[in-house]
């Protein structure tokens, strides 16, 4: 109760106090506004867009990516040494701190991989440290990291792992006030309203330009455009493509997101291939890429991997438009007037449901009886992922943080991925092997071979690889990453 | 007994009978403000049931190619689409058409329901008195403080949001100031000594209800309803607009303010003219309805009167004094 | 008197009561919490120990029993969302609504009253017929879109007032004035109505008959008058804000309420935090009933109580 009061007089504090308490100009500030506040700011435990927004600047990992999206070591000394098939030896950086002092160590590699996968903490993170069984410490500044079984993207999950410091985790407030190694250090955070963060002086790669940043969440786009427009905010999230022409500045680049239709391989009308594949061809991309995305997206080459994903088979060619093949397609397997169900969902993903009615649009120019379905969001995960049957075709934008073909092959070709609707146990068989495979170049192979039979059988329908756009006001300077982290520490102020 | 006092004041008094249809359509007519608003009603009404033939394009038929095209009064408008098109290429107009058949419709159910089930709560508490009117108007008590719109929240939640639920949910919510009203009116009628003799010489009490008690109380309840009907109206456009009434591709008006916010500085009429649609529809309503409200009340029927004859000395007054 | 507060302290329980019995109805009979609250890649075992951990697997009735000792001692669970107890959220977010409340419905009661004493004055008159005017058209608009309009001309064109979000003083004007407007017409009607019907009053006729100043008439016996019905619609108002309201106003300006907090759960299937602002609500919903009857009779001795 009396922290109840505490928190009104200073609501009421607030009020008094004027606008004029922005800071002065020589104090390099900015604002950002991100689409969702961190559920936590323990960096460890949750999958969540906003958590990772903010701790990305605060924490930092064995492995980084350069803007472009190439993995180099980040606080590993160089790349790991595979050691053997389950082994992997990371070098670490000397002299690092963490923001309290405690110096970054094997220790804090082996504290950090413990409580991760510590089955008591149930990290939602899971997802991506599965086959980590543990890590050893060497030395002081060498850490060996055991796997389940051989894992050849072992350095690709380790630049999504962050270290924690050893003894901060047992006695500090993780979730409430983060320590890390990184370029920006935690300062405050006023739940629901914002989050300061302010420049790691100490920092081991050179104090960052700006000094402080402040975070804001703002979940509608609009409000997100109104305050850059009103001069509120420096950079906003998921700006539309129709806006670049509205705002000070913009940058686009190209994101994780691949957005496909997953077709059902053993339903009704979809389990013949000559539908599937007429309903590749009824769709004119380029015309979608101009109206709906403004020329900001390009078209998925022939399968939903991430061009710039480990596995990406360039040697496709995306799915020519000719919807007269298409209608004659339909003709042939007598589908004319067959109904299907296409299922999508609402608000998810940039411009998700006008892609999913587009394409359904193109479709019903075929001859086939489309019907659109567009679900709540729980529902909609519910046909995803649940154990019901599977769609004629669903929508996803999926994405790939690990920027690994595996990733999205076992979620969406083989056939017990949470997202696949086929059945076809010769491309499970490929995509295990792969899963296993240390060698580089015949994983890159399998890898290959598995894009190339999805896209000839047309598992699935590829649209687009989306493009992130940030928006941003006058005096900000920034190029944005590929692997869609916001980098306080790459972006520059000119006033 | 918080809640009743406070809607108390808002509760409509008992009317008189109403006067004849013909003196009434003239006395409408001296009213500016609220023929318009019927006429808007019933423009309104008209556009819902005939919203398949009057309606330009169909309400879902989206083309990519002609996003975000201006009403036809501005440079890039066309007469295609007079009120423009959306950021999926459908035509805002047909919307519009097609989104009032949606608000009614919900408006006109969940009134419909609230009304029934107020109706037979207040006649049964009316009538049967004593105990049971005291429980059943408890009843309505702890319901007037329930948190409606967090109420149906949670309950969206945890059904999902869908068209039925809603209904469902406001009719819950919204069945009370009808019972109120209803037991009034039920035990003042009871009183008066047509009823008393009535029941004295033997009538069977469905006779008592339906002969005397009934015509009583249509009228106010008629007036009750329209009144509320805009309370339904604006609910349904906020949780469509939060997302949680009405689910695409249906239409409703508060949805399709809410998918056009994100284009509101390109595109300003796909948020004008689904709000300007429902502020045009509430406007109406209470326009007319306030006219039928002081219409079928003495007392306040008196008091126009004699604020007629005020303005009319008055500016009699004026015309001598210039 | 004290049988008064004593009885309507009693109604209050039976309202908190029946709000208890309500979203225990609603959560656990109508929905299932287990599918709600879990994500759909838990296995089997995770589902039944969950089930077990909020007693899905008891009798109903021990189920209930529980449900009302666990809200008895504010234990609402932990939200699923922050991962910390519901209610230690719904107490973080409460002031912010408030604060929001008490400036919009503020600001109403403020305005409301000399606006609606002036059209009384003269109805029918320029005055009164543009404040009717405008309170028409406040009773017609939905705040979403009042709301929206604002940030275009306020912030946006004229830059006058931030966009969004909470901080100094200027972040509270648009989202306040927004959700005043609707009280604002329906006080600025009432205050109007009940001052015409006090003006046309014999003993206020005699007053200025007897050479009583007009301002002096009005602040001595008119508006004291008037207190009393100003109160019941203030107070009403001000519980339909709280129920709810506050939720689109909040959502359209980024308002950290309690009313953004509580879509947010709903996305997210925090159906715990759900319940814990709810429950919080309703029980603010009864105090203030219970207060404002107090009040009237403590202001009006004439009122009559059943």
């Amino acid at each position: 109760m009396k922290k109840k009061i505490r928190r009104m007089t200073a609501g009421v504090a607030m009020l008094l106090a004027s606008t004029l308490a922005s800071s002065p100009a020589w104090a390099q500030s900015i604002t950002i506004a991100i689409g969702s506040e961190p559920s936590t700011l323990d960096p460890q435990l949750r999958d969540d867009g906003g958590e990772r927004q903010v701790n990305d600047n605060i924490y930092e990992t064995l492995m980084a990516r350069t803007p472009t999206g190439e993995l180099v070591p980040g606080l590993a000394a160089e790349a790991p040494k595979q050691v053997d098939a389950t082994t992997w030896q990371f070098e670490l950086r000397e002299g690092v701190k963490f923001h309290n002092g405690e110096p970054f160590n094997a220790d804090a590699v082996v504290a950090s991989v413990a409580r991760v996968i510590d089955p008591a903490n149930n990290s939602e993170q899971m997802a991506y440290f599965g086959t980590i069984k543990a890590a050893e410490k060497v030395d002081d500044l060498t850490v060996n990291l055991v796997t389940t079984g051989p894992d050849p993207i072992l350095p690709s999950r380790m630049y999504w792992m962050k270290m924690i410091a050893p003894g901060y985790s047992k006695d500090g407030d993780l979730a409430g006030a983060p320590v890390g190694t990184g370029p920006y250090k935690f300062e405050s955070w006023n739940r629901g309203t914002d989050l300061k963060l302010v420049a790691n002086s100490e920092y081991w790669g050179g104090e960052p330009q700006i000094d402080d940043v402040t975070y804001r969440f703002v979940t509608e786009p609009g409000t997100r455009l109104s305050g850059l427009l009103s001069g509120e905010f420096d950079v906003i999230t998921n700006l539309l493509p129709e806006f670049t022409t509205n705002v000070p500045k913009f940058a686009a680049v190209p994101g994780l997101e691949t957005s496909v239709f997953v077709l059902g391989t053993d339903n009704e009308v979809t389990k013949d291939p000559k539908v599937r594949e007429a309903l590749n061809l009824a769709i004119d991309r380029k015309a979608m890429v101009e109206g709906l995305f403004m020329g900001y997206a390009t078209i998925a080459k022939g399968s939903h991997i991430n061009p710039a994903a480990f596995g990406f088979n360039e040697k496709l060619e995306h799915y020519p438009y000719d919807i007269e093949k298409a209608r004659a397609l339909i003709k042939e397997a007598g589908a004319e007037g067959k109904p299907l169900v296409v299922v999508g969902e609402s608000g998810r993903w940039l411009k998700d449901r006008e892609q999913i009615e587009a394409v359904a649009g193109y479709w019903a120019e075929t001859g086939l009886n489309v019907t659109t379905d567009i679900q709540e969001f729980s529902q909609y995960l519910d046909s995803l992922m649940g154990d019901g049957p599977r769609p004629d075709a669903i929508f996803i934008a999926n994405s790939n943080e690990l920027l690994d073909a595996e990733r999205e092959m076992s979620f969406i070709y083989h056939k017990d991925g949470a997202a696949a609707s086929n059945s076809d146990a010769e491309m499970a068989t490929l995509i295990e092997a792969a899963r296993l495979e240390t060698d580089t170049a015949k994983r890159k192979a399998l890898y290959d071979e598995i894009q190339k039979k999805g896209h000839d059988l047309n598992y699935t329908v590829p649209l687009f690889n989306l493009q992130d756009i940030y928006g941003m006001s006058e005096r900000m300077e920034w190029q944005p990453r590929v692997d869609a982290k916001m980098m306080v520490s790459e972006m520059k102020v000119t006033e | 007994m918080a809640a009743s006092d406070f809607t108390a004041s808002l509760t409509p008094p008992i009317p008189a009978t109403t006067s004849a249809p013909r003196s009434a359509i003239s006395e409408l007519l001296h009213d500016k403000a609220a023929a318009i608003g019927l006429a808007f009603i019933l423009l309104i009404v008209f556009l819902a049931l005939f919203a398949p033939l009057v309606a330009p394009y169909d309400p879902a038929a989206q083309s990519i190619m002609a996003r975000l095209k201006p009403p036809v009064w501005m440079a890039r408008g066309t007469w295609e689409h007079l009120l423009g098109t959306d950021n999926l290429g459908r035509d805002v107009l047909s919307r519009i058409i097609w989104g009032a058949r949606a608000t009614l419709t919900i408006g006109a159910v969940t009134c419909l329901l609230a009304a029934t089930l107020g109706t037979v709560v207040g006649l049964w508490a009316g009538f049967i008195g004593g105990r049971t009117d005291s429980v059943l108007m408890r009843l309505v008590d702890i319901q007037v403080s329930f948190p409606g719109i967090l109420l149906i929240l949670l309950v969206v939640a945890v059904l999902g949001p869908g068209v039925w639920t809603l209904v469902a949910v406001l009719s819950v919510t919204n069945w009370m100031v009808y019972a109120r009203l209803v037991r009034g009116i039920v035990s003042s009628t009871r009183q008066t000594p047509y009823v008393e003799a009535a029941e004295v010489i033997g009538c069977r009490p469905a006779r008592v209800i339906f002969r005397h008690i009934l015509p009583n109380i249509v009228s106010p309840l008629l007036t009750l309803a329209i009144l509320e009907f805009t309370n339904i109206v604006l609910a349904e456009a906020a949780v469509s607009f939060l997302g949680f009434g009405v689910q695409p591709p249906a239409t409703s008006w508060g949805l399709d303010v809410a998918s056009g916010r994100d284009y509101l500085f390109i595109a300003w009429w796909l948020v004008t003219f689904p709000g300007l649609a429902i502020v045009v529809t509430v406007l109406s309503i209470n326009l007319f309805a306030n006219w039928l409200r002081v219409t079928t009340d003495p007392e306040e029927r008196e008091k126009r009167f004699a604020r007629a004859e005020t303005a009319k000395r008055r500016r009699a007054r004026r015309r001598v004094g210039a | 008197m004290l049988e008064f507060i004593v009885r309507r302290l009693f109604q209050g329980i039976l309202v908190v009561f029946g709000v208890t019995a309500t979203v225990f109805v609603v959560t656990r009979l109508v929905g299932d919490p287990v599918a709600l609250m879990l994500p759909l890649s838990a296995t089997e075992a995770q589902r039944a120990a969950f089930a077990q951990q909020i007693g899905l697997d008891q009798p109903i009735v021990t189920q209930f029993l529980r449900f009302v000792g666990d809200i008895a001692t504010l234990d609402f669970g932990n939200s699923l969302w922050q991962r910390r107890p519901a209610i230690e959220v719904v107490f973080e977010r409460l002031p912010n609504t408030l604060l929001l409340i008490a400036a919009g419905l503020g600001a109403a009661v403020m305005l409301s009253i000399p606006l609606g004493a002036v059209s009384a004055l003269r109805p029918g008159g320029l005055v009164d017929r543009l404040t009717m005017s405008v309170g028409l058209l406040g009773l017609a608009m939905p705040q979403f879109w009042l709301g929206l309009v604002a940030i275009v001309i306020f912030a946006v064109t004229l830059k006058w007032l931030p966009t969004s979000g909470m901080g100094t003083a200027a972040h509270l004007v648009l989202p306040a004035l927004t959700l005043s407007l609707t009280p604002l017409a329906r006080f600025t009607m009432m205050v109007r109505a009940s001052m015409i019907d006090e003006l046309n009053k014999p003993y206020v006729k005699t007053a200025r008959a007897k050479g009583l100043g007009l301002t002096r008439i009005l602040r001595v016996h008119t508006l004291r008058n008037i207190l009393v019905p100003f109160l019941s619609i203030s107070g009403w108002e001000l519980i339909s804000t709280l129920s709810g309201y506050t939720v689109v106003v909040e959502t359209v300006f980024a308002w950290p309420g309690l009313g953004l907090t509580a879509v947010q759960a709903i996305q997210r299937g925090d159906l715990f935090l759900m319940q814990a602002i709810v429950f919080v609500i309703a029980f603010l919903i009864v105090l203030i009933g219970i207060v404002l009857d107090i009040l009237s009779k403590a202001v009006d001795p004439r009122m009559e109580l059943n």
